[in-house]
C-alpha cells in the first residue's frame, strides 16, 4: 500500500465541521453547473 | 385531445411522464408502459450491494402513484413498433405484451399521438459467456434484485475472511465494450471500505478490471479537472485513490468468458489472460432491446427506427475519432423518420463513443461505450416532454427545448464508502459531458472551473441527500418539480 493521501489531507477530508462547509460549497457549485442550463450545439444564436 | 405513450418507467420514462402529467390538462392522456412494477433509484443499488441499504429503501410501487396522479399504467413490455399503424389500425401503435396480472401473456396495440421510448439499455449479460448474475461467483448491482444477491455473495466472502482465509475480489467491466464504469468504481470503493469496517481488509486482494485505456476514463475520454487548487487528470486522481486504498488494476481488458472463479480476458496487446477471484462484480455490456418496426403494409422498417438503440437527430455518418464533434450529438432526441417518436435517456443511439476507440492486436474492440448517466437521462426526458407539451398546446411542431450532451453539464457523485462519519464520496462535475475540443482546446475539451473533483465525507452526505431528494421527487410529493433533474 502506498500512502498517497497525507494524514493532514485525510483529516481535512473526514473532519465533519470542515466537511459541513464543503457540503454547502459543493451543493452550490453543483447547482451552478447543473442549473447553468443546456442547449444545442449546432446553431449559435 | 392527445395521447402520449411513454415506454419505460426508469429515470427518463418516469421524469417524462411526471412532467407531462403536471403540465398537460386532464383531457390529454399520459400512458406509461413498463414491465417493472417498482420504480428504483438505481444509483443507491451500490449501497444495497454492500448491505448498508435494503431494497425497499431504493424503490416504491408505481401503480398506486400513477393511479393517484392520473397516469395510465400498463405493466407490459413493448414488443414491436408500428409507427404508421397497420391494415386494421389507422393510428400508430406499439404492440405490447402484458407481463403481470389477468392479462399476462396477452398483447395489446397501444395507440399514440406521441411516443417516448425510454426503455434504457438491455443488460446484455449473454454477450459474455458465463456472465450470469449470481453464478460462477460473479454478481451485478444493475438492479436492486441483483444488488441484494451481490450482498449475499459479498457477505459470504466477509465471513470467510473473518475466519482467517484469504480472498480475491474482482470488480469492473465484464465486456470489451461495456460502459457504466462509474458504477463499478463506486462499488469497488464501497466494498473496500466495508472490508475495513469488518476488520478483514488485510486478508483480501482487491483488483479493478476495466476496458478503459486509462484509469478515470469512465467512457468520457477522461477529464482534466480542478482539484485542490491544482489542475489534475482524472487518471491521476483515480490512481491516487486506488494506490491509497491498495486496489490493483488491470486496464484495456475485454472480459470474454467467465468460469467459476475465473475471468478470461483479452488485452490490447492481443494476449489472452485470466484472473481468478472469490467474488466478482462485473458490469455487463449494454445493448438495445432488439425491437422490430413495421410500416402499415407490414414491411420491416426496423432500420428507420433502430441502430441497436433508437435513431434520433444525431449525425451517424462514420468518421474517425479526430473528426468527432459535439455537433454529432442529438439535441431534441426526435426520430428523423417519424417526428412524433422521441428517445431520451439511454434509449437513443449515440453517434459514436466519447472515449478514443481502441482495438486489440486481434481486432477485438476494447474501449468503453458512451455512458448516459442519471442526470442527462432526466434532463433529456424533461426536454422531450416540454417539446411535446409545447407542440400540443400550440397545435404545431415545436422543438425549442434542446439539450446536447455537448452543451450540458453533469454531476457525478461517486460514493466511496458508506457512513455518516466514516463515509466518503468522489464528487465530480463535468462541463460539457461530451468534450468540445474546439471550444476548450487547451483543457481536453472541458471548461476547467465547471469540471472539478473533490474527495471527502461531504461527498457521501451529498450522495445521501440526492438519494432522498430524488426519491421524494419521483414520488411526486409537494413541489417535486422544484428539484432539478
Ligand atoms: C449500479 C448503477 C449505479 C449508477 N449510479 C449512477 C449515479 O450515481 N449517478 C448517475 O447519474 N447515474 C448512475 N447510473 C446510471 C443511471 O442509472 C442511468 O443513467 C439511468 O438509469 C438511465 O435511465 P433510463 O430511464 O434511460 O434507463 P433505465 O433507468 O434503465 O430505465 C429503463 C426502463 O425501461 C423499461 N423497459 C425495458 N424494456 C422495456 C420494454 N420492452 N418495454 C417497456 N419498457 C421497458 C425498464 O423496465 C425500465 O423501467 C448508475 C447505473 C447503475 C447500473
Amino acid at each position: 500500500m502506498t500512502q498517497r493521501i497525507s494524514k493532514y489531507q485525510r483529516f481535512k477530508m473526514m473532519n465533519p465541521i470542515l466537511q459541513f462547509f464543503k457540503f454547502i460549497y459543493l451543493s452550490i457549485k453543483i447547482m451552478i453547473v447543473v442549473a447553468g442550463g443546456h442547449g444545442g450545439t449546432r446553431k449559435v444564436d | 385531445m392527445s395521447k402520449i405513450v411513454v415506454l419505460g418507467a426508469g429515470i427518463s420514462g418516469h421524469v417524462a411522464a411526471s412532467h407531462l402529467r403536471r403540465k398537460l390538462s386532464k383531457e390529454h392522456e399520459v400512458v406509461v408502459v413498463s414491465p417493472n412494477s417498482n420504480y428504483q433509484w438505481i444509483p443507491s443499488n451500490i449501497w444495497v450491494g454492500i448491505g448498508r441499504m435494503k431494497s425497499k429503501q431504493v424503490l416504491f410501487p408505481l401503480a398506486p402513484l400513477y393511479k393517484k396522479k392520473g397516469i395510465t399504467y400498463k405493466q407490459a413490455k413493448a414488443v414491436t413498433f408500428h409507427p404508421e399503424g397497420d391494415a386494421i389500425e389507422s393510428k400508430p401503435y406499439v404492440l405490447s405484451e402484458y407481463v403481470f396480472g389477468d392479462k399476462k401473456g396477452t398483447t395489446e396495440k397501444i395507440t399514440y399521438d406521441y411516443l417516448i421510448n425510454a426503455t434504457g439499455p438491455k443488460l446484455a449479460f449473454e454477450a459474455t459467456e458465463g456472465l450470469i448474475p449470481g453464478e460462477n461467483k460473479v454478481y451485478s448491482v444493475c438492479t436492486y434484485g441483483h444488488a441484494e444477491h451481490a450482498w449475499e455473495g459479498l457477505n459470504a466472502v466477509i465471513q470467510k475472511l473473518k475466519s482467517g482465509e484469504k480472498a480475491k475480489i474482482l470488480i469492473g467491466t465484464g465486456h470489451g465494450k461495456a460502459t457504466c464504469q462509474g458504477a463499478a468504481f463506486e462499488y469497488i470503493l464501497n466494498v473496500e471500505q466495508e472490508l475495513r469496517r469488518h476488520g478483514v481488509r488485510d486478508n483480501a486482494e482487491i483488483t479493478w478490471i476495466s476496458n478503459e485505456y486509462h484509469l478515470g476514463d469512465f467512457g468520457m475520454d477522461g477529464m482534466l479537472m480542478s482539484y485542490n487548487g491544482m489542475t489534475m487528470k482524472s487518471s491521476e486522481m483515480i490512481e491516487m485513490i486506488f494506490e491509497d486504498r491498495d486496489i490493483k488494476w488491470i486496464l484495456g481488458a475485454g472480459v470474454n468468458k467467465i468460469e467459476d472463479g475465473i475471468a478470461h480476458y483479452e488485452n490490447l496487446d492481443g494476449e489472452f489472460k485470466t484472473e481468478t477471484y472469490d467474488f466478482a462484480m462485473l458490469i455487463p455490456a449494454f445493448s438495445g432491446h432488439g425491437f422490430k418496426a413495421y410500416d402499415k403494409n407490414d414491411n420491416d422498417i426496423t432500420d428507420k427506427l433502430f441502430k441497436g438503440f433508437m435513431i434520433v437527430d444525431a449525425d451517424y455518418s462514420s468518421k474517425p475519432y479526430e473528426e468527432w464533434t459535439v455537433q454529432d450529438w442529438p439535441e431534441t432526441y426526435q426520430n428523423p423518420s417519424y417526428k412524433n417518436i422521441f428517445a431520451p435517456g439511454i434509449a437513443f443511439a449515440p453517434p459514436h463513443a466519447i472515449s478514443k476507440p481502441r482495438q486489440s492486436k486481434n481486432g477485438t474492440v476494447i474501449s468503453p461505450a458512451p455512458p448516459r448517466t442519471g442526470m442527462p437521462s432526466g434532463i433529456t426526458a424533461k426536454l422531450v416532454a416540454d417539446n411535446i407539451i409545447d407542440s400540443i398546446k400550440s397545435g404545431k411542431e415545436s422543438l425549442h427545448h434542446k439539450g446536447s450532451l455537448g452543451n450540458m453539464g453533469a454531476a457525478c457523485i461517486a460514493s466511496a464508502g458508506y457512513g455518516m462519519t466514516q463515509g466518503s464520496g468522489v464528487s465530480i462535475t463535468t462541463y460539457p459531458i461530451v468534450p468540445d475540443y474546439k471550444k476548450y482546446p487547451k483543457t481536453q475539451g472541458r471548461q476547467l472551473g465547471k469540471t472539478f473533483g473533490e474527495i471527502g465525507l461531504a461527498g457521501h452526505w451529498l450522495k445521501l441527500a440526492l438519494h432522498y431528494a430524488f426519491i421524494y421527487k419521483a414520488k411526486m410529493r409537494p413541489f417535486w418539480w422544484l428539484i432539478p433533474e
